[in-house]
């Protein structure tokens, strides 16, 4: 039933929209909101609370509040009367057992009360302990609102817009539309966002609007998200204007949430934008001009209105709403009873603070009028109308705690929270707002306190008899309203880092593995130890790009790379390579790689696949220190890095040079780094043996990556993947940082106390070095054989009397040495070669044995050659 | 069951504070209660106070995440938590408050091969510590989680996981409370709304705690304020290797059952779990940098949403209630610095960085039984706060930086 044309009417008569509510068939019109078309229609149920399942019907109308949550298309939660009406909807009531009119779980609403008062559940169901499972089964599935469907894979499509303003204006109210007009006459960029559609119509020239939005929150310098159906405008703005408003409070009395109890904003809107006459016989409660013009606005659409009751004229009254079957059928004010289906009542209006609270201001209690109002206000950020407490007063929300027919008396009604909870609370010991707000969650359900924050600090204030405004408020938490995840996520995006060479290993049908940022292959094949083979007995490639490659040139590069690490860099002759480990301040292991000197002040340094930005970082935080004359260089992108090992690499990279001479044994010596071109491509070439056979690492620009890999599988190279290499280094021994080493390992227990310099005059982490060296060791890194044919898991542990005392961090099956080989830390008295000791596989203690020295080829021939 | 129908206070309202007390405990979060309720039920010292600047609980143990959990990656560690767990189980009916632990089990992800090894190794070192721990593949995830998305659409795959059953979540404040009602009702004194402003030392000794409400002598002083650590120390003259970031954390609307486990992704660096109330308690990892602002950040916010989309594509239209955040104590390995001092009767609870709540039972006991004894409990003698001065640290990295 609708009232005949309005003059601000939002609906469309001549579009009629048709949705299914709980099964049947619903109509609307273009401009309703799904509340608004189930109220026309005479739906006077739209929930059921959260705790004792008692009916509820709409309050606010604008979204702020519980009572008018459904499932809509099978999202839970969507607060009907600000959703917009669309055709084929599929509207179903939530928290329901049986239907909104019969709900089985009101029960608790009758019976409940005295078994179920405040905290409850914090003193019953404690013994036997083996049933709280099953009571805890039972009170989750009782608690929750709406019910999430398991399948129901999101495919909304979000976006991000970042956005500049030079004025941005928070709310549409007659405040913000006369901020954003002034803004706009003074220059462009003017952004008015409202959270309704109620702008439709202004004129607001030069300002553009954005609504229905809604500001989530101030946070970081200035940063303003502003939420626009899927879109997150993400706003920085030189000036934020918060014209948030003000809040209609609602009354505490006997029946408060008895359906039919409403807010004059909420009825406002229903007559003025959907032409709908909330009720046939008002009564109106209300503090302030404004509120009090419902009657009259009432009367008008042919509403009857027996009883208006002004509260700031005649402030002491008693107040209680007497219900037939949830619906309010009669309020008695001071023991007059009046019949009627509709109660307006409201306290006055709170200014809606939070998000100035939220980006840094005070809030603070005005006595006289009743109301907290935010007071200084951060830089850059300014407060106009309503929400700085303009024309906004509030009386006592609290009438009548307790009725004679004894009906409870709502506080917060997303919670349940009676006048009695707090009560209760305070006899407790609850006795400060924040404590109460936790023991009995008032405001901490959907309405984040919108409507029962000043209700709850005046009841505090009232019984502790301390005054509101040393109770205070709790603390503003953001968002301003609850917002999707996915609009907050915005377009899903996940990078991922491949290597210039990347297409030829997916059509080699390599299997592909997150490598830190990177995507690698793990293998090209099932049986990776074919790669491992090939590699030994002939020749294999691998895509070694992701390793971090940095330049450091200057005249003092030297001097900057010899206090880096541990090693010496300074008497490295030009063409050569040494390996380099860096430690941190603390001496611990951070990376490693190597170290080409290609001129007297020019070096190439390799780290770790994931090690590049960090280790680029770390250098450049030294030499910010030092300020040595060095220049540092990541050039990990530019160029790619193939590994060519295998006994026939020498004779096939001689194919691919104009002269195989320069590749000879004799002029290409181990550890030497020399320029080459590789078939056509200049490379830089490092003769290093990582795994362990003769091999050459080919460093080029990224671009000729396919033309090079391609020349080298041409001559005969296997490509290999991560799984053989590390089944390779793991025959040599190499170790893994961040594998075989933690946060914790320093080169001396890992096995390389020839590795560090130690009468260099200072290098990052010596002096913990000389600690380390002092104290007695705890554990050592060593290899290890298995005496069995079994594969412990990396992570194994090493078990000496039924204790932990070591860690396997890597183990392989080798065909090339026979067995299963791996790396571990030991407590160092049982690092002696040849000590035996137990790892646990499998439930089950099996022997190994200490290895020192590399498995494969020690003496380090082949990879010499 | 009792005090449903003739309610009882919790606690005594706060009274004067006394000239002196055996044991003065500066903090009243989770820790500090604690160790003020073991100290009055296991070893009969009850002239005890806690001092607390604000309301109990209004620290970190008011903010966290609660997860409850021992498969941690050092034996020292592990060994220690488990012993937490134990305690929390019987906690309850101990202190006959229900506290709601609700252990449906732990899940920390694997999304690459170098997850999986670390997943390995604390799987081993629990079971060897008989804690139930172990690694499994993605068909046992979908029969504990078939929520989670299993199939190779996301850009971390999730390989394999470690399966704790007795991890859980709990009712945070609920523990506060408890053991705030155990404590005053064995006779210990709290004192909400008393900051400690400085403390009056006599060589290698406290001998006076000074307050915004006066000034208080002591026989022994121990420190339980978490993220005000470094602080409280700096009073007393004590350097603490502590530094102070901030976490954040945030709910949404509650809705039906739908995830019983909980759910840690270190890579994708974001946590799930569903509480009793029926919200989506979503976190992630601390900021990096050093701050005491609690002011959060819109960005935790979006690459958190983010992440939790990539396991639940389903919580898609799920609404966010409330951000907030808690300062953490971080020290440099990740493991707590619990104990002795080199003030003499100044002790320590501290370094608690993202995972100090679960760890609160164990803490008031051990810190108890040190006030009481003067002998450091072989549990806690590898925290010691000497640790850094001989180098002998704990790691828990690993199993520490987002599983909290
Ligand atoms: C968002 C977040 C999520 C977390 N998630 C988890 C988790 O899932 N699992 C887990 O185990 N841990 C988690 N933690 C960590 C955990 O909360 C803390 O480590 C733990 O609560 C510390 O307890 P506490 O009692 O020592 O400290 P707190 O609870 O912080 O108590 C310290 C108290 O000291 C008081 N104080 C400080 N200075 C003074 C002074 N000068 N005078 C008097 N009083 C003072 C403070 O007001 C405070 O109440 C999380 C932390 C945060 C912030
Ligand atoms: S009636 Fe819909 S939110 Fe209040």
């Amino acid at each position: 039933m609708r009232l005949p044309p309005q003059p601000r009417e939002r609906i469309d008569r001549s579009q009629r929209i048709l949705f299914t509510f709980d099964g049947k068939v619903v109509g609307g019109y273009a401009g309703d909101t799904i509340g608004s078309a189930l109220f026309a229609h005479g739906q006077r149920i739209f929930s059921r609370s959260f705790k004792y399942h008692r009916p509820r019907g709409l309050l606010c109308c604008s979204g702020h509040c519980p009572n008018c949550l459904m499932t809509v298309d099978g999202v839970p939660n969507v607060r009907v009367c600000v959703e917009p009406i669309r055709d084929g909807a599929v509207v179903e009531p939530q928290n329901v057992w049986g239907s909104l009119e019969r709900d089985v779980l009101s029960i608790t609403d009758k019976i409940g009360g005295p078994f179920t008062p405040v905290g409850f559940y914090y003193r019953t169901m404690i013994r036997p302990r083996r049933l709280w499972p099953v009571y805890e089964k039972v009170l989750r599935n009782l608690a929750g609102l709406g019910r999430l469907r398991k399948d129901g894979a999101g495919h909304t499509r979000y976006d991000v817009e970042h956005r500049r303003a030079r004025v941005l204006v928070v709310g549409g109210g007659e405040a913000g539309r006369a901020a954003a007009l002034a803004a706009a006459a003074l220059g462009p960029d003017v952004v008015l966002v409202d959270e309704t559609a109620d702008l439709v119509g202004h004129e607001l020239e030069g300002v553009e609007v954005l609504a229905p939005a809604r500001a989530l929150g101030i946070w970081e310098g200035g940063l303003v998200p502003v939420v626009a159906g899927s879109v997150l405008h993400r706003f920085r703005a030189e000036r934020i204007v918060v014209a948030a408003g003000a809040l209609d409070q609602p009354l505490v009395f006997p029946g408060n949430d008895l359906v039919g109890v409403m807010l004059p904003g909420g009825v406002r809107r229903l007559v003025r934008d959907f032409a709908i006459a909330p009720g046939s016989r008002a009564v109106v409660i209300a503090a302030g001009e404004e509120d009090l013009e419902i009657a009259g606005e009432l009367r008008e659409v042919g509403v009857a209105v027996p009883e208006v009751v002004d509260l700031t004229s005649t402030p002491a009254r008693r107040i209680e709403a007497h219900g037939r079957k949830g619906r309010v059928a009669a309020v008695s004010v001071d023991g007059r009873k009046v019949d009627c289906d509709l109660v307006v009542a409201s306290a006055g209006r709170q200014p809606a603070y939070s998000l100035l609270a939220q980006a840094g201001a005070r809030v603070e209690y005005d006595e006289s009028r009743g109301i907290f109002v935010p007071t200084n206000l951060p830089a850059g950020v300014e407060a106009v109308g309503s929400v700085t407490g303009e024309d906004c007063v509030t009386v006592d929300p609290v009438r009548t705690t307790k009725g004679a027919g004894g009906d409870k008396c709502f506080v917060c009604v997303c919670e349940d929270v009676t006048t009695k909870d707090i009560a209760r609370a305070i006899d407790e010991g609850f006795d400060s707002i924040e404590l109460a707000k936790r023991y009995t969650t008032v405001t901490m359900g959907p309405c984040q306190g919108k409507l029962c924050q000043l209700a709850s600090i005046r009841l505090y204030a009232q019984a502790t008899g301390v005054g509101e405004a040393a109770v205070g408020t709790t603390t503003a938490r953001p968002p301003w309203a609850p917002v999707e995840l996915g609009v907050l996520a915005g377009r899903h995006f996940e990078p991922a880092r491949r290597t210039s060479v990347h297409f030829r290993h997916e059509e080699a049908g390599a299997r592909m593995m997150w490598a830190g940022p990177w995507k690698r292959p793990y293998a090209y094949g099932e049986r990776p130890e074919d790669e491992v083979r090939a590699v030994h007995d002939s020749l294999g490639v691998i895509d070694v790009s992701t390793l971090g490659k940095i330049l450091v040139e200057g005249p003092e590069a030297a001097d900057l790379l010899e206090r880096l690490y541990p090693n010496r860099f300074g008497d490295l002759r030009p063409g050569r390579i040494r390996y380099g480990v860096l430690t941190s301040d603390a001496g611990r292991i951070m990376d490693d790689g190597t170290v080409a000197r290609l001129a007297d002040d020019l070096y190439y340094v390799t780290t770790t696949s994931t090690g590049a930005d960090s280790v680029t970082a770390w250098f450049e935080w030294w030499n910010a220190v030092w300020g040595y004359d060095a220049e540092i260089v990541n050039v990990t992108g530019a160029l790619a890095a193939l590994n060519l090992a295998g006994p026939r690499a020498r004779e096939a990279l001689g194919r691919l040079v104009d002269d195989p001479d320069v590749v000879s044994a004799e002029s290409f010596r181990y550890l030497d780094a020399k320029a080459l071109v590789v078939a056509g491509v200049p490379c830089l070439a490092l003769r290093i043996g990582f795994v362990g056979e003769l091999g050459y690492e080919l460093h080029f620009p990224s671009p000729a990556g396919e033309h090079v890999w391609d020349r080298l599988v041409a001559e005969g190279a296997r490509p290999f993947g991560l799984e053989p290499q590390r089944v390779l280094r793991l025959e040599k021994g190499h170790i893994i940082v961040g594998q075989d080493t933690d946060s914790e390992s320093n080169l001396l227990s890992a096995g390389m106390q020839w590795l560090p310099k130690m009468d260099k005059d200072d290098f990052v982490g010596k002096l913990a070095l000389e600690h380390f060296a002092e104290r007695p060791e705890r554990e050592r890194l060593v290899g290890f054989r298995m005496e069995e044919d079994v594969l412990p898991v990396e992570g194994a542990q090493i078990v000496v009397e039924g204790r932990p005392a070591g860690r396997v961090t890597s183990a392989r099956r080798s065909e090339a040495v026979g067995g299963v080989i791996g790396l571990a830390w030991l407590p160092p008295d049982r690092a002696e070669e040849g000590t035996r000791f137990e790892v646990r596989v499998d439930r089950r203690l099996v022997g190994a044995r200490v290895a020192h020295g590399p498995f494969y080829d020690p003496a380090g021939e082949r990879m010499r050659a | 069951m009792r005090e449903i129908f003739f309610p009882k206070r919790m606690w005594r309202p706060r009274g004067d504070l006394k000239r002196r007390y055996d044991v003065v405990i500066v903090g009243g979060g989770s820790h500090g209660l604690a160790t003020a309720y073991y100290l009055a039920k296991h070893h009969g010292v009850k002239d005890v106070c806690i001092l607390e600047r604000s309301y109990i609980g209004s620290g970190a143990s008011g903010r966290n995440t609660t997860i409850i959990r021992a498969n941690y990656r050092t034996p020292e560690g592990a060994a220690f938590y488990r012993e937490s767990v134990r305690l929390y189980e019987r906690l309850s009916s101990e202190l006959d408050f229900n506290l709601m632990f609700s252990q449906h089990g732990h899940l920390t992800l694997a999304h690459s091969d170098r997850g999986l090894v670390v997943a390995q190794e604390r799987a081993e070192v629990n079971k060897l510590l008989g804690i139930r721990s172990e690694v499994i593949g993605p068909d046992r995830i979908r029969e504990l989680c078939p929520e989670l998305d299993l199939s190779d659409k996301p850009a971390y795959p999730i390989l394999g996981a470690l399966y704790h059953p007795p991890g859980g979540i709990i009712r945070h404040d609920a523990v506060v409370w408890a053991y705030a009602r155990g404590a005053d009702r064995l006779g210990v004194e709290i004192h909400p709304y008393t900051e400690v402003t400085g403390f009056e030392r006599s060589g290698d000794r406290i001998v006076a705690v000074e307050t915004t409400r006066g000034r208080v002598e002591c026989g022994q002083v121990v420190s339980a304020t978490a993220g005000w650590s470094s602080l409280v120390g700096k009073l007393a003259g004590l350097r603490l290797p502590i530094t102070t970031h901030i976490l954040q954390a945030f709910v949404t609307e509650p809705l039906k059952p739908f995830l019983d486990v909980i759910i840690v992704s270190s890579q994708l660096h974001v946590y799930v779990s569903q509480t009793d109330r029926g919200e989506f308690l979503i976190g992630a990892e601390i900021e990096p940098y050093t701050t005491y602002k609690s002011t959060g950040t819109l960005s935790f916010l979006e690459y958190s949403a983010r992440h939790a989309l990539e396991l639940f594509p389903q919580l898609e239209k799920t609404k966010v209630l409330r951000t907030w955040t808690g300062l953490c104590d971080l020290s440099p390995d990740y493991s707590p610095i619990l104990g002795k001092t080199e003030i003499e009767n100044f002790h320590v609870s501290a370094g608690w960085g993202t995972y100090g709540f679960k760890a609160a039972p164990i803490v008031g006991v051990t810190l108890a039984e040190l006030v009481a004894t003067q002998k450091t409990p072989a549990l806690i003698a590898p925290f010691a706060l000497e640790r850094f001065y001989t180098d002998t640290l704990v790691s828990e990295l690993a199993a520490a930086a987002v599983s909290h």
